[in-house]
């Protein structure tokens, strides 16, 4: 383990602790410390194990998941612009899971929802990696990934107008800003087996998209074969991807912020650059769902919004040094 | 070691590379040379895989076309014409994906053997002051030396190299052709596209000569590149002192 993946961890095993003791409910501190022992005042206990300490998990899970997926697209696409929010790869996994919950297939069983929203996240995937691999450079992957984004927006409103259950806006809403309030620890279960197995394949692929600077044809020869890290790197992304929009709808830009930090420090390697980008990207979203607790708003913050606040300005700044500095 | 036969290759219709036959033993050096659009790259990337082809290419005795992606690498390690670099890595990262067959780590992450083999061809290539500069702050030339120092740095034992001199001023030239005869030397077979007829006369014990798809002439410098195929192939002549000219009817 590196240095810098070191520190970040600890950062994040930090900040997670900080979680357990901010709140709307003011929790003296003793009690709050007693409670995660597992001791002390039964609603105390209640509130850390079953509202914060499983929204921090979630928070940092899915900002964790986007930050590797980030990554992970980068890598593959060679763009420092690409992230699963801007890529409309969110979005249409928003869109697979509205379809799932609205026309009643959540109903087959709990799986059923995140299932449909990594379906989504693949869909939107695969055909970004067609592009891309008919040569479209990075302003015609983000003008396919505002195309997508505005699509999936498009047909998730049609999909709740068509909906045979009720419908309100605020569900629509809840999509397309997500959130990581009240999760549970069995959300944060469900989406489990899309993170760890989607990580397990973006770390793999890590290696090849090292070799995949090189061009696919160099690749190929010096024995990284592109159509499986290419494989490899769509299904992780979509599988982190679509875990994290099951668990806490769309959140944009972390995936692009936490990459671009972490790169000057990794000697801009594509495959060190996976991990403390991960980690990064969960620092930044615990982070930001302990300010939008705090801050002394009427409604909450959504974590979509704080999250697009801080990247859409680190987004454009990015864009509008792309031509001149290389990544 | 390295062998074509009936090598064809068609791009979008057209026959770019017909019936190319050749055969290079174990420690050959061989200049592959020809007008603008003639086939060699054609041929590089045929042999390398990049391109399927017609007819059959034997490396090493395998049919290549039987060989796994990483099996190839083993055996075959190419340097194309262009070169991007998507990323501004590391120069010494660059190199050391000469190894990524047996060592797909970072330059850092390598073992003692594999890292001492990638300072070595740094070295050969005389890169290895560049090793720990970022790839996209170097010149032109110095990224070519970076790139030499990948495929140096590879244990295969067929080499292919795309134009390796441009982009290098004369001395890292002639450092190139000397760095690649010891390579040849050592055991390794070499077919390296040429456009300067001088230095492939001067440092390659063989000559192939391609012009239109096809391999018109095959042998020692002088057998290969004779009075008829310069003024044929080239549209050159000696001229005094044995300069090449341009030979206008």
């Amino acid at each position: 383990m590196s240095r810098l993946t070191f520190a970040l961890a600890l950062i994040a095993a930090l900040l997670f602790a900080v979680s357990a003791l901010v709140g709307t409910a003011p929790l003296p501190l003793g009690d709050t410390l007693a409670a995660l022992a597992g001791k002390g005042d039964e609603r105390v206990r209640a509130i850390l194990w079953e509202l914060r300490l499983p929204r921090a998990a979630a928070a940092f899970a899915v900002g964790a998941a986007l930050g590797l997926a980030g990554a992970g697209l980068q890598g593959l696409l060679q763009n420092p612009l690409a992230e699963p929010g801007v890529l409309g790869v969110s979005a249409f996994s928003a869109l697979g899971a509205v379809i799932a919950i609205f026309f009643g297939f959540a109903a087959v069983g709990s799986f059923a929802v995140p299932l449909a929203a990594i379906l989504g996240a693949g869909i939107a995937t695969l055909l970004l990696v067609f592009a891309a691999m008919r040569g479209a450079g990075s302003v015609t992957l983000l003008l396919i990934g505002i195309g997508l984004s505005s699509l999936a927006g498009a047909l998730m409103s049609l999909a709740l107008n068509m909906a045979p259950n009720p419908y309100s806006l605020a569900d629509l809403v809840n999509w397309m800003m997500g959130s990581v309030a009240n999760r549970s620890w069995a959300d944060i279960l469900l989406g489990a087996p899309g993170w760890v197995i989607g990580a397990g394949l973006v770390l793999m692929a890590g290696p090849g998209l090292r070799a995949l600077s090189l061009g696919d044809e160099t690749a190929r020869t010096l024995g990284a074969d592109p159509r499986r890290i290419r494989l490899m790197v769509i299904t992780g992304t979509s599988l982190l991807a679509g875990a994290s929009v099951a668990t806490a709808g769309t959140i944009g830009f972390v995936g692009i912020v936490a990459p671009h930090i972490i790169r000057p420090f990794v000697r801009h390697d594509p495959q060190r650059l996976l991990i403390p980008s991960a980690l990064l990207a969960g620092i930044i979203l615990m982070a930001a769902d302990i300010a939008i607790r705090v801050l002394p708003f009427q409604q909450e913050l959504k974590l979509g919004v704080a999250a697009a606040l801080v990247g859409g300005p680190v987004f454009i700044w990015i864009a509008t040094r792309l031509g001149r500095v290389s990544p | 070691m390295i062998s074509a036969e009936h090598l064809t290759v068609t791009l979008n219709g057209r026959a770019v590379v017909r019936d190319v036959s050749f055969w290079l033993n174990t420690g050959e050096m061989a200049a592959l040379v020809g007008p603008n659009g003639a086939g060699k790259s054609t041929v590089l990337k045929a042999l390398s895989g990049v391109l399927p082809s017609g007819g059959e290419v034997r490396i090493g005795g395998a049919p290549a076309d039987k060989l796994t992606v990483r099996g190839r690498a083993e055996r075959l390690a190419w340097l194309p014409q262009t070169r991007p670099v998507a990323w501004n890595l590391m120069a010494a990262d660059v190199a050391a994906l000469g190894r990524f067959g047996g060592a797909p780590g970072p330059f850092d992450a390598m073992g003692e053997t594999d890292r001492a083999a990638v300072r070595a061809a740094l070295e050969k290539a005389d890169a290895a002051q560049l090793a720990e500069r970022p790839f996209q702050a170097l010149s032109g030339g110095e990224q070519a030396r970076v790139h030499l120092a990948r495929l140096l740095a590879s244990p295969a034992p067929v080499l292919l190299l795309d134009e390796p001199c441009a982009a290098l001023d004369i001395a890292h030239q002639l450092l190139l052709m000397a760095a690649l005869q010891a390579e040849a030397e050592a055991g390794r077979t070499l077919i390296v596209v040429l456009h300067d007829l001088e230095l492939a006369a001067r440092f390659c014990p063989r000559i192939l000569v391609m012009q239109d798809g096809a391999l018109v002439a095959d042998g020692a410098p002088e057998a290969a590149l004779s009075a008829p195929t310069l003024g044929d192939v080239f549209g050159v002549r000696r001229g005094a002192g044995g300069r090449l000219e341009r030979a206008v009817p």
